[in-house]
């Protein structure tokens, strides 16, 4: 457990939409996807789930229907649009941008000045 | 865009709120058993898997909070939870809800009615087309100027784009089926309507050419006047009508409202074109006032110049002519002399709002206590500050707008009250409605007085410490030091504004005590009074009208009733008032300009006697001075003193008539009345001249002039056994016994004449006389409030006091001291606002200084009292505490 990661600010969003981009999920779903992929490293504070879920719905980049879940219960299932694709991909790159950034500027040496 | 996407999530949100808040249930729920399913094949218990699904989660209505605001319903929706949660409350506590809202009301809805006034009277712009750029032009900025310098102004000028002239002028309208009316209106030059630029409703204007003489018989009426004597009858266009027995053609019907002049005389009612003929060489009767429009890219600075200028060469030309002439906007000459007092009255009206919002503040404060532990439970359950901010806010605003709803109503009737009450000195107070600009008002006032009351007590509730007030329990805690501040804080605040008020109802209070104190001159009381105009009767014919004169008095005097009665042309207060020059028999002839000058009256045999006017000297003007014998007059002290010092002015003549030809011009001074009030209560009494009505040919008709034309009425005064009003309808029945035609107008006692003389400053005096009172009430009631709570608090205190041997008499001393220190501060902050402000009151105050002593020391003298009986209840409770029980208890 003391590996686990807190999810970075703003960073949510993001990983549901890629999440959601894999296959259509419920909220629960989500959650596992995340957890399974990041290999639990990661921390997510489970009520902050589904306020982004219906911030991402709001602006049109997933929607949702009700269907039925793999024990048979009605749940709510999060799909990516194709805004919510695009959102994605400009999302994804300004992520690698920013990640070489932050990166490059923390390998720095005294040398390299 | 995702705007549309976003707009049509709010929407259904919006629209679908219950089945939104379902799904968010069902779906947080399918969450927390697919974990707690998840646990617990993991191995654990089904309770613990549960617990700690729910763990996991964590706040479950926060959760639900940020993703109803994620849909942007959440503002709405905690509103609606607010107002609901604020309703509740509200009804939790009906007694409370009731009394602050009586409050607002009143705070709210007196505010409103007086904005009212200030609106319609000082805001609003006169009722023409781009009134702003319409001035006046008067000798002094308030009195007629001559005919000749008008046409000079009017032909020399270059910043007007027009000119007019109005003379005042009331005839006797007698050509319809009802009584004959005497009735005021004014003779126009034809320039002066179009300069309005306001369109009859019916028919024409005066078109060029009918100012002329011969061709000045239309008329144009006002729409009231159309009403009332040919019942909207559109025919009446082209009919004649006949005014002073002469006939007229209407022309046109002014629309409803239109007023015209907007001061001086606001109730023209007709209008016919003003003739000038011969008088436009005259420069010595002053009887015209002055309207113009500034032309366009014309500055009133430029237009004072160029009429100063003109004047100051007329001046060298004519010496003595229309010195001091003044250009003043029109808007400023109408509202000029009442916008001091109602921007007095309206601080007033605003101070007492302040103090209502503070004691307001206090209530809420004073709830404060036993609101905490609710706040402490929902801040408990995850409420933010601001949240709880904005719920008190909302139910401030709550309370304010049913306050301010029900403040509106008052206002319609309180604003009714202020008309009636109004004197007839406020130009345009008829007009005063609540209208939109009373809503836009209410609403401001609402809100910026919810805030203002709500504010406090929501930072103060927001702060409390969430721990400490749960662990308490129920027991009552110790009230924070800084609440316990901020009421004080609010108490200080009210006396020091209560003060204000008391200073200003005191100033107002001896500033009337002051007028009622002034010396009339004569008697008012138990004097009735009323024009009989014989225009248009056969008493009008030259021959007959000494007789009827003489007659009509007769019968008066011996009416059952009446003591004594007389006649005189214009009356003291009420009445025109005339000025003339004379000449006085032997002495150099002087300058143009410099000759004696006095107000100049005609008054019967008995007009002294029936008024109670003493003559100092002299004898009365007896029925022996008629037309064939030798002039007489009587001139008041004021005339005596000025143009006959050290000498006896009794044997004198002095001569009115500037005619040198005429022999009989010559007047002997018979006598030397008091000096008596003429047109204005406050000041000193112009020299004046009283000559003998039955030696004028002008009022009797005999002189053939033009002026004799117009003197077609008298003044019949008379003084009654007993109420006044009742001799009046036997006095009309007496005139009318000889001449049905005759009209009647004015019907007043000498009483009322002085009432309404001083009305003005009765009706101020009126007004800061309940603010002040309101004030008194809430100031006391707030510091009554918060010395019986804070006394309540300190029961424990008193009572290990007690125990340890303090007296009663300590005990008492204890809290009342504590509110007096509050008041005294109160009291002085307020003594120190009072003299920095009592100032601007100056223009309102009579026989008294703004800084007045006597009323400062009396009204800070007479808070302390109340403060102290405020004060002395709690502390008499807190005397009587059971220090056994009191200690017991906590």
């Amino acid at each position: 457990m003391d590996d686990q990661l807190e999810l970075l600010q703003g960073t949510l969003d993001m990983l549901i939409l890629k999440a959601v981009s894999l296959s259509p999920l419920h909220g629960y779903g989500i959650l596992l996807r995340i957890q399974q992929i990041s290999k639990e490293r990661l921390e997510i504070q489970q009520g902050s789930l589904y306020p982004a879920l219906y911030r991402l719905e709001h602006h049109g980049w997933i929607t949702s229907e009700w269907g039925e879940s793999e024990n048979n219960r009605r749940a709510r299932y999060y799909r990516l649009t194709a805004a919510g694709k695009r959102r994605l991909q400009t999302e994804t790159k300004r992520w690698h941008q920013m990640a070489s950034i932050i990166t490059g500027i923390l390998q720095t040496t005294p040398e390299e000045l | 865009m995702t705007l549309f996407p976003r707009l049509r999530s709010w929407a259904a949100a919006m629209l679908k709120r219950t089945s939104t808040e379902n799904e968010m249930d069902e779906e947080m729920r399918f969450h927390l058993e697919s974990r707690a399913t998840d646990l617990a094949r993991s191995g654990m218990s089904h309770e613990d898997a549960i617990r700690q699904a729910r763990l996991e989660f964590g706040g479950m209505e926060t959760a639900k909070n940020d993703c109803r605001e994620s849909l942007g319903v959440s503002l709405v929706e905690t509103l609606m939870q607010d107002i609901h949660h604020g309703f509740r409350t509200m009804l939790r506590a009906p007694v409370f809800t009731a009394i602050t809202v009586i409050v607002l009301a009143l705070g709210i809805g007196t505010n409103t009615a007086i904005f009212s006034v200030v609106d319609a009277v000082l805001l609003r712009p006169l009722a023409y087309r781009d009134s702003g750029r319409l001035v006046t032009i008067l000798m002094n900025g308030e009195g007629p100027v001559s005919p000749a310098n008008y046409i000079d102004w009017r032909d020399q000028s270059h910043s007007f784009a027009a000119m007019g002239a109005a003379d005042y002028w009331s005839p006797n309208l007698t050509s319809t089926d009802s009584s004959p009316e005497h009735v005021t209106g004014l003779k126009v030059t034809q320039s002066l309507f179009p300069m309005l630029g306001i369109a009859p409703a019916l028919g024409r204007l005066f078109i060029e050419g009918e100012d002329k003489e011969g061709a000045d018989h239309e008329v144009i009426l006002s729409y009231g006047l159309w009403q009332r004597r040919f019942q909207g009858d559109r025919n009446v266009l082209g009919q004649t009508i006949v005014l002073d027995g002469n006939a007229y053609a209407v022309v046109g019907i002014m629309p409803r409202g239109f007023q015209f002049a907007p001061f001086w005389a606001t109730r023209a009612e007709l209008w016919i074109p003003n003739a000038l003929g011969e008088r436009v060489h005259n420069r010595g009767g002053n009887s015209l006032r002055i309207f113009a429009r500034l032309k366009d890219g014309a500055s009133l600075k430029q237009a004072r110049a160029e009429i100063a200028g003109i004047t100051g060469r007329l001046e060298l030309q004519y010496p003595g002519t229309n010195r001091n002439v003044v250009v003043t906007p029109l808007k400023e000459k109408v509202v000029g002399q009442i916008e001091t007092p109602l921007l007095v009255l309206l601080v007033a009206v605003a101070f007492v709002l302040l103090i209502t919002c503070a004691n307001v503040a206090h209530m809420l404060l004073a709830r404060a206590a036993s609101r905490q532990k609710e706040v402490a439970v929902r801040a408990a359950l995850g409420a933010r500050r601001g949240r709880i901010i904005r719920q008190f806010i909302t139910e401030s605003l709550l309370l304010g707008s049913i306050g301010g709803l029900a403040g509106l109503g008052l206002a319609s009737l309180a604003t009714r009250a202020l008309i009636a009450l109004s004197p007839a000195s406020i130009p345009r107070v008829q007009t005063v409605t609540v209208d939109w600009h009373a809503a836009l008002f209410v609403l401001v006032a609402t809100v910026s007085t919810s805030i203002g009351f709500g504010i406090a007590p929501a930072l103060q509730f927001s702060s409390i410490n969430v721990h400490d007030t749960l662990k308490e329990g129920s027991r009552g805690n110790s009230e924070g030091i800084s609440r316990s501040r901020l009421r004080g804080l609010l108490v200080v605040s009210e006396f020091a504004l209560a003060l204000m008020l008391l200073v200003g109802a005191g100033l107002m209070i001896r500033t009337f005590a002051a007028l009622q104190a002034v010396d009339a001159g004569f008697n008012p009381h138990n004097v009735i009074s009323m024009i009989v105009s014989v225009a248009g009767s056969k008493e009008a014919e030259p021959g007959r009208r000494e007789i009827f004169y003489r007659q009509l008095l007769e019968r008066v005097r011996t009416l059952p009733g009446v003591q004594s009665a007389g006649a005189i042309n214009h009356l003291p207060l009420i009445g025109d008032q005339w000025g003339w020059s004379f000449a006085i028999e032997g002495r150099p002839t002087p300058r143009p300009g410099e000759a004696p000058h006095a107000v100049y009256r005609m008054a019967s045999p008995g007009y002294f006697q029936t008024m109670r006017l003493p003559l100092i000297r002299g004898r009365d003007i007896t029925d022996a001075d008629n037309t064939t014998a030798p002039g007489v007059v009587i001139i008041n002290e004021r005339a005596a003193k000025e143009y006959f010092p050290g000498e006896d002015p009794i044997g004198k003549r002095v001569a009115f008539d500037d005619d040198i030809t005429n022999p009989g011009r010559w007047l002997t001074i018979i006598g030397i009345a008091k000096d008596a009030k003429q047109d204005d209560w406050t000041a000193t009494p112009y020299p004046e001249a009283y000559l003998a009505l039955f030696q004028n040919q002008d009022f009797l008709g005999t002189s053939g002039t033009e002026a004799g034309r117009h003197m077609t009425y008298i003044t019949l005064v008379a003084r009654t056994v007993g109420d006044p009003s009742t001799a009046a309808s036997a006095m009309k029945q007496a005139a009318w016994s000889f001449d049905r035609n005759l009209a009647i107008s004015q019907v007043v006692t000498m009483d009322g004449v002085v009432a309404e003389a001083t009305a003005q400053p009765r009706f101020e005096m009126f007004l800061m006389t309940i603010f002040a009172a309101v004030a008194l009430v809430l100031a006391s009631v707030g510091i009554y409030g918060v010395i019986s709570y804070s006394a309540s608090r300190r029961t424990h205190e008193i009572g290990v006091r007690m125990s340890l041997g303090a007296t009663r008499a300590q005990v008492l001393l204890l809290v009342v001291r504590q509110g007096m220190w509050l008041a005294l501060a109160g009291s002085f902050s307020g003594l120190v606002g009072a003299l920095l402000l009592s100032r601007f009151m100056a223009k309102l105050l009579y026989g008294v200084q703004p800084t007045d002593p006597a009323t400062f020391a009396a009204v800070a003298t007479g808070l302390a009292m109340v403060a102290i009986l405020a004060c002395y209840i709690p502390a008499r409770r807190a005397m009587r505490i059971d220090p056994v029980a009191a200690l017991r208890c906590e």
